[in-house]
């Protein structure tokens, strides 16, 4: 597996919330919700720049999501939306304390050539059609 | 006036003209305020039995068969539903002698637990906007999922005795791993910590306020932190999911600092809930159990861990999901498991959760189509009339009429 290995912490945007409002089929929940932020100079080792494709893989799943570039330095660390997407690359692990862990994920980021997972494939893999 | 339960502030100031079920005008809401209102008209959830067309008396009459006839039966959701919703579905609980759970079992539900039974201190939002001087937000960034939080409440506005609101009188301190909207509002009030050390943070704190010399890089700052936290009159800490699944769920650090801060002055907490309505379901299980989440009925009332969605998945033969989309937020290796268990979804809107559902009842949205009653994040009652006219049922209805069926 080539890319790199990062620390990927989900949040929730305004955007995202918004566009999950009006309807979580939509493509504006897609383009809010599969959604990287890589830190400068973690893209750059990667090849990558705003707007294109990355693969996202570990060994709970994978997802190909596109990526931006943060202009605050955060090397080592992602940010992503927490979305279908973002599911599908947690493990289901309960953490030391008893709490389901949601909000944080080490996974591989390489460049992709693929379109962004939609949501119906994300449906499809989890049998919820 | 009008309601947006488009999340936990609910407010109340919201003016707004239809056009039909189209929004025409409007005045007060935010931004997601006003998606939650245009989603009146956007892919509305039908009656539906085995993936067909149903009707509603069809829709609730196979639910209520799929329900009594589970042996481990999971009641989940909750937090977008009305007060008598809520009740309902714990009745219904009681009397199937099965599992009540909602997200707060992995999110929150340990801070309000806590506040509900008296053991953590916390206040109103009028509080925080008369006499707030500090205020906190950690791994909590309301600016994106609450709007107008800071807005209304917690930093720009004028109060009793904040008459000089945010210019003078209110600080905002933000704890977070990333530089997040709220963040940059805070400005020089921003401290950034790695993901995973906000416990660290917090003893860190802890030493400071108690006289020691923190083992963090940056002395100064955390030493001036501890002093405008020790000079503070009245401090209150907004907490978020960040908060809590940094310490994966073990929050005695962040117990113990806010003992300390009101050994030395006065600090509340409240929590920043998602849905509209998490903390009437919290306060509502908390009266008739004792527990917040995760309980069961099975032989009288028990609660632990082994009753949240979590863990309940590996055993339970059916699920009943209200007002939640848990297929778009667990796990993928969960929500595998759950699209896999027969199930009834009741909600206003087709969701990833209602797509895997066995069963799918329709309702109309609390504080538009339908009125209704819920509590505040910070655990105020408000009551709500419909503002638009539909022919969708009230939560409360659905779920009594499901009673009736079983």
């Amino acid at each position: 597996m080539t890319g790199k290995e990062v620390t990927v912490v989900t949040y929730r945007g305004i955007f995202q919330e918004v566009e999950e409002a009006l309807g979580m089929y939509s493509d504006g929940y897609r383009d809010q919700s599969a959604l990287i932020d890589l830190d400068g100079s973690d893209a750059k080792a990667l090849g990558v720049e705003t707007g294109k494709p990355v693969l996202l893989e570990n060994g709970s799943g994978k997802v190909v999501v596109v990526a931006k570039v943060s202009e605050d330095p955060h090397p080592g660390v992602a940010f992503m939306p927490a979305s279908p997407w973002s599911a599908q690359l947690l493990s289901g692990e309960v953490g030391g304390g008893g709490l389901l862990e949601l909000k944080r994920f080490r996974a591989n980021v390489s460049f992709a050539e693929g379109a962004v997972t939609s949501i119906e494939e994300i449906r499809e893999r989890i049998g919820a059609d | 006036m009008a309601f947006c339960t488009g999340c936990s502030l609910l407010c109340d100031d919201i003016e707004v003209d239809f056009d039909g079920a189209k929004v025409k005008r409007t005045m007060n809401l935010c931004r997601k305020g006003r998606a939650h209102y245009d989603s009146l008209r956007v892919d509305r959830l039908a009656p539906a039995v085995d993936g067909s067309a149903a009707s509603i008396d069809e829709a609730i009459s196979k639910a209520g068969e799929l329900l009594a006839g589970a042996e481990k039966l999971l009641l989940f959701g909750w937090g977008n539903s009305t007060l008598a919703a809520q009740q309902a579905g714990i009745g219904l609980a009681k009397k199937l002698g099965s599992v009540i759970d909602d997200p707060s079992s992995y999110s929150q539900g340990l801070i309000t637990e806590k506040i509900l039974a008296g053991d953590l201190p916390s206040c109103t939002f009028d509080d925080v906007r008369n006499f707030a001087d500090v205020s906190i937000f950690w791994g909590d960034d309301p600016s994106s999922s609450h709007p107008r939080h800071l807005s209304r409440f917690s930093y720009f506005p004028r109060g009793e005795k904040r008459q000089r609101g945010y210019e003078e009188d209110r600080e905002a301190i933000v704890i977070d791993v990333r530089k997040s909207p709220t963040a940059q509002i805070a400005a020089d009030g921003f401290f950034k910590i790695p993901p995973g050390g906000d416990a660290e943070f917090a003893e860190a704190l802890m030493a400071t306020l108690g006289g020691k010399i923190p083992k963090v890089e940056d002395k100064k700052r955390m030493l001036n932190l501890g002093t405008k936290l020790r000079k503070a009159k009245f401090g209150v800490i907004f907490t978020g999911l960040g908060l809590a699944h940094s310490m994966g769920g073990d929050l005695d650090a962040f117990f113990s600092l806010v003992g300390k801060l009101n050994e030395l002055s006065r600090f509340s907490v409240i929590p920043t809930l998602g849905d509209y309505n998490t903390r009437g379901f919290n306060q509502n299980l908390f009266d008739e159990t004792g527990s917040v989440n995760s309980v069961s009925f099975a032989d009288g009332v028990a609660h632990g861990p082994e009753f949240g969605i979590a863990k309940y998945l590996d055993s339970c033969d059916a699920v009943m999901v209200v007002g939640a989309d848990p297929v778009a937020a667990l796990p993928a290796p969960l929500t595998k498991l759950l699209s896999g268990i027969p199930m009834v979804a009741v909600n206003s809107h087709r969701t990833l959760t209602t797509d895997a559902a066995k069963v799918t009842i329709p309702i109309g949205v609390a504080g538009l189509e339908v009125g209704g009653s819920a509590l505040r994040t910070d655990g105020v009652k408000v009551d709500f009339d419909a503002v638009v006219k539909s022919d969708y049922l009230p939560d409360v209805e659905v779920i009594e009429r499901i009673m009736e069926a079983v």
